[in-house]
């Protein structure tokens, strides 16, 4: 059952009554316990410095944005960094005497541990680091502090120092390399463009070219049709005007003397018998003629029947000039066809170099990127480059970052931490609160009863009478004697308490 | 001392009979003088006559009986309010209480023979401790002479007066009864005709006189219920720092609500007056 806050503050005082002798036993014991501790306790002295970190400087505004300073934030994180790092630590070791006991590497990596636990590095501020060491020789507390802070500004600006250079000579060679690549570029471009003049030539005019030289072949084309079908057309004439003309000529010519003589037949006849001589002469003339005509025919037919011409037809001025005229055709044509040739050669010749420069092209566009890109970064490479140089200048001349110890570190004069007094009085303190926790936790989770009101809350029976003990005269005189002697074991417990401290404050302990 | 012991005492100092009243109505005062009568034979002068100077005040301390010197005591206090309370519940008549511890060790004996002294302080009144703990006895430590005849004896022998077995202490107005001889089996004893023919002998033989059973343990139950029986009320002494809860509770349900009185916390730790 749970007791109520007044329930349990009036037990507690009969319990701790009942139990007076655990009471002061546990209170003894505690105290005894914390004394012990405090005793046992390691005296910590604690140095500290304060450095300034000045950035502020007549440089900074003029070199606004050519030169990149740290940021003040990373500043304690770098700090701790540097600090504890293998190079500032081991020189610590020796300066602090830790390595005349020649330790191993094992003990040497405790020891760092120990250092590193017992330094602090906090920035106050904006610009302001705080270097704490903790140590328990007063005197070694303060030069570590001392020797921690100007190790630390000295490794600060050499690594400043360093790593700007660095910085520096990777600009340097990354600019060298950006610039062998832009030549390289440079010497391909105007490689590729000497050796190719057509490739001066553009698309556009290529494309116009063609274009034309496909037209005069289309239009040559066209003349030499023309000209084939004149020449079919020419060819058939002139071999029907051998046929008819120059041998109808002919016939025509004995036709016509047939029928001169034939009138001057008639006529004869007229005046004269059929056997007049003059008739008979003329009829044989007639005859000859007749046959000379029937001759010539099948002559003619036999000649269009072989194909050749005959004399008769070459004589004959139609004919002569129809062969000029296909002479004339056939030398034209002749023309047409060794211009169509030549323009078809021009063709492919056109086409191929069109083809070329398309590739070339390609080329040039890619050289002409590699270029480009390799100036801009070649350009900004330079622009850093200056900026880098910049920065190491003023780095080297240290004016980039400043450090000024704001607070020299002085001798600690009075431990830190935990004092003796502190143990002692949280013995006094603890000495009291423990056993009253025990009692209190008795109170509420023992079965047995120890409260009169627990009784009557829980049963329906009343409390007829609380009977205290009877003392008996030898019983109290005991009591008084127990009690006596219990006062005067606190009371010892306190004045040995507050001797020991005070001897401790003194430092005769 | 309360108001009503006073009164009582004055009453009887006059010759009143002081009678539980018969109605119910309920009167807060619950008594009421009903008659006179002549007092019995064998009352309290003659009984101052047989008194005896046996324990001196040392011897009385020693044993851890209180006394009426001691009026500032807290605990003389205590029991004297203890004793008002009882004589409240008895309206005034005599009556047989049954003292039992809840365990071994609550100090039941040190209520029941402190109680019979603050029946004792009232020199109205007179009080009789019979020792009922067979097992394990200790009212016959009041007595220099332990081997004295007692209740067992009587009990078990037909021939021995009851005079034998009443003895003084060199209290006014206390006497005694101490268990006598050792009996491994009370029981029987207690629940013989006998004890009860006892019971009603002393009762009726002073009527001013009050009745206090030492009793076993409530953990010997069978013991209890046979005393509980015969008393008229029973108080339950528990002790502080030993008895738990559950046992008041149990040994609350084993009385039963009709006889019990009520409990009595013993030893509360409160720091003396020390002088």
């Amino acid at each position: 059952m749970q007791l109520l806050p007044e329930q349990i503050a009036g037990a507690l005082v009969n319990e701790s009554f009942h139990s007076r002798r655990m009471v002061v036993a546990i209170f003894v014991i505690v105290n005894i316990l914390m004394l012990s501790v405090g005793l046992l306790w390691p005296k910590s002295y604690t140095a500290s410095t304060s450095i300034l970190v000045d950035e502020r400087n007549i440089i900074q505004p003029l070199m606004q944005g050519a030169a990149v300073a740290t940021d003040a934030l990373d500043r304690s994180k770098n700090a701790r960094e540097i600090i504890f790092g293998r190079k500032i630590m081991d020189t610590i070791l020796d300066y602090g005497g830790w390595l005349k006991a020649n330790p191993s590497v094992e003990e040497r990596e405790t020891l760092i541990d120990a250092i590193k636990k017992q330094t602090s590095i906090t920035p106050v501020g904006k610009n302001i680091l705080r270097i704490e060491y903790r140590d328990a020789d007063p005197d070694r507390a303060f030069r570590v502090t001392e020797k921690v802070a100007d190790l630390f500004m000295q490794e600060s600006i050499t690594a400043k120092a360093a790593e700007s250079r660095a910085a520096f000579a990777f600009i340097e060679q990354q600019t060298q390399e950006y610039q062998d690549k832009l030549t390289r570029a440079e010497e391909e471009l105007k490689e590729l463009r000497s050796s190719n003049v057509d490739a001066t030539t553009n698309e556009g005019q290529l494309a116009a070219k063609i274009t034309d030289i496909r037209a005069r072949i289309e239009t040559t084309t066209q003349e030499l049709r023309e000209a084939e079908a004149r020449e079919g057309s020419l060819q058939r004439q002139v071999s029907g005007e051998a046929e008819s003309t120059a041998d109808m000529f002919r016939e025509s010519q004995y036709r016509a003397r047939i029928g001169e003589l034939e009138s001057k037949l008639d006529t004869l006849r007229l005046s004269y018998l059929d056997t007049h001589p003059d008739i008979v002469q003329v009829k044989q003339q007639i005859q000859a003629l007749t046959d000379n005509l029937r001759a010539e025919r099948t002559r003619r037919e036999e000649a269009s029947r072989s194909g050749k011409t005959t004399e008769s037809a070459v004589s004959n001025p139609v004919y002569q000039q129809l062969r000029r005229e296909q002479s004339q055709n056939q030398s034209q044509i002749d023309a047409l066809a060794a211009r169509l040739g030549e323009l078809q050669r021009q063709l492919q010749t056109e086409i191929g170099r069109g083809k070329r420069i398309h590739s070339d092209d390609a080329r040039v566009a890619e050289l002409t990127r590699d270029y480009q890109i390799n100036r801009d970064i070649y350009q900004d490479l330079l622009r850093r480059r200056e900026n880098a140089r910049v920065s190491m200048n003023m780095d080297r001349e240290r004016q980039g970052l400043t450090f000024k110890i704001q607070e020299p570190a002085s001798l600690p004069l009075a431990p830190t931490g935990f004092r003796f007094w502190h143990f002692a009085a949280a013995g006094m303190v603890l000495g009291l609160l423990i056993p009253l926790g025990f009692l209190v936790a008795r109170l509420q989770f023992d079965p047995r009863v120890r409260v009169v009101s627990q009784i009557a809350a829980v049963h329906k029976a009343p409390i007829m009478a609380v009977v205290p003990h009877l003392w008996s005269p030898a019983e109290l005189k005991s009591l008084r004697l127990e009690l006596m002697l219990l006062a005067s074991v606190v009371l010892g417990t306190v004045g040995v308490s507050g001797i020991v401290s005070a001897m401790r404050s003194l430092k005769v302990l | 001392m309360s108001k009503i012991e006073k009164a009582l005492n004055r009453a009887r100092e006059s010759g009143l009979q002081v009678v539980p009243r018969a109605d119910t109505t309920g009167s807060a005062t619950g008594t009421s003088v009903v008659a006179y009568r002549t007092p019995h034979p064998e009352t309290i002068p003659r009984m101052a006559q047989n008194e005896v100077r046996m324990l001196g005040a040392g011897d009385l301390e020693q044993r851890g009986i209180i006394r009426p010197q001691h009026g500032e005591d807290p605990v003389v206090q205590v029991f004297r309010e203890l004793r008002t309370k009882i004589v409240q519940h008895s309206h005034g008549q005599n009556a047989i209480v049954l003292v039992a511890s809840v365990n071994e060790g609550c100090g039941g004996s040190f209520v029941s023979r402190n109680l019979a002294a603050a029946f004792a302080f009232d020199a109205g009144k007179t009080a009789l401790l019979i020792d009922c703990n067979l097992a394990d006895p200790s009212v016959h430590e009041l007595l220099p002479n332990a081997s004295v005849p007692g209740l067992a004896d009587y009990l078990e022998n037909p021939s021995l007066d009851v005079e034998k077995i009443i003895h003084p202490i060199g209290i006014a107005r206390y006497r005694l009864v101490t268990a006598g001889k050792r009996h491994e089996a009370p029981e029987e004893l207690l629940t013989s005709g006998k004890m009860k023919q006892l019971m009603d002998t002393v009762r009726r033989r002073y009527l001013e006189r009050f009745i206090i059973l030492d009793g076993p343990p409530m953990s010997r139950i069978a013991d209890n219920r046979t005393l509980a029986d015969l008393a008229d009320y029973v108080l339950i002494v528990a002790r502080y720092s030993q008895s738990t809860s559950a046992q008041i509770a149990s040994c609350i349900s084993a009385v039963g609500d009709k006889k019990l009185l009520g409990i009595v916390f013993n030893e509360e730790p409160r720091i003396p007056r020390i002088r």
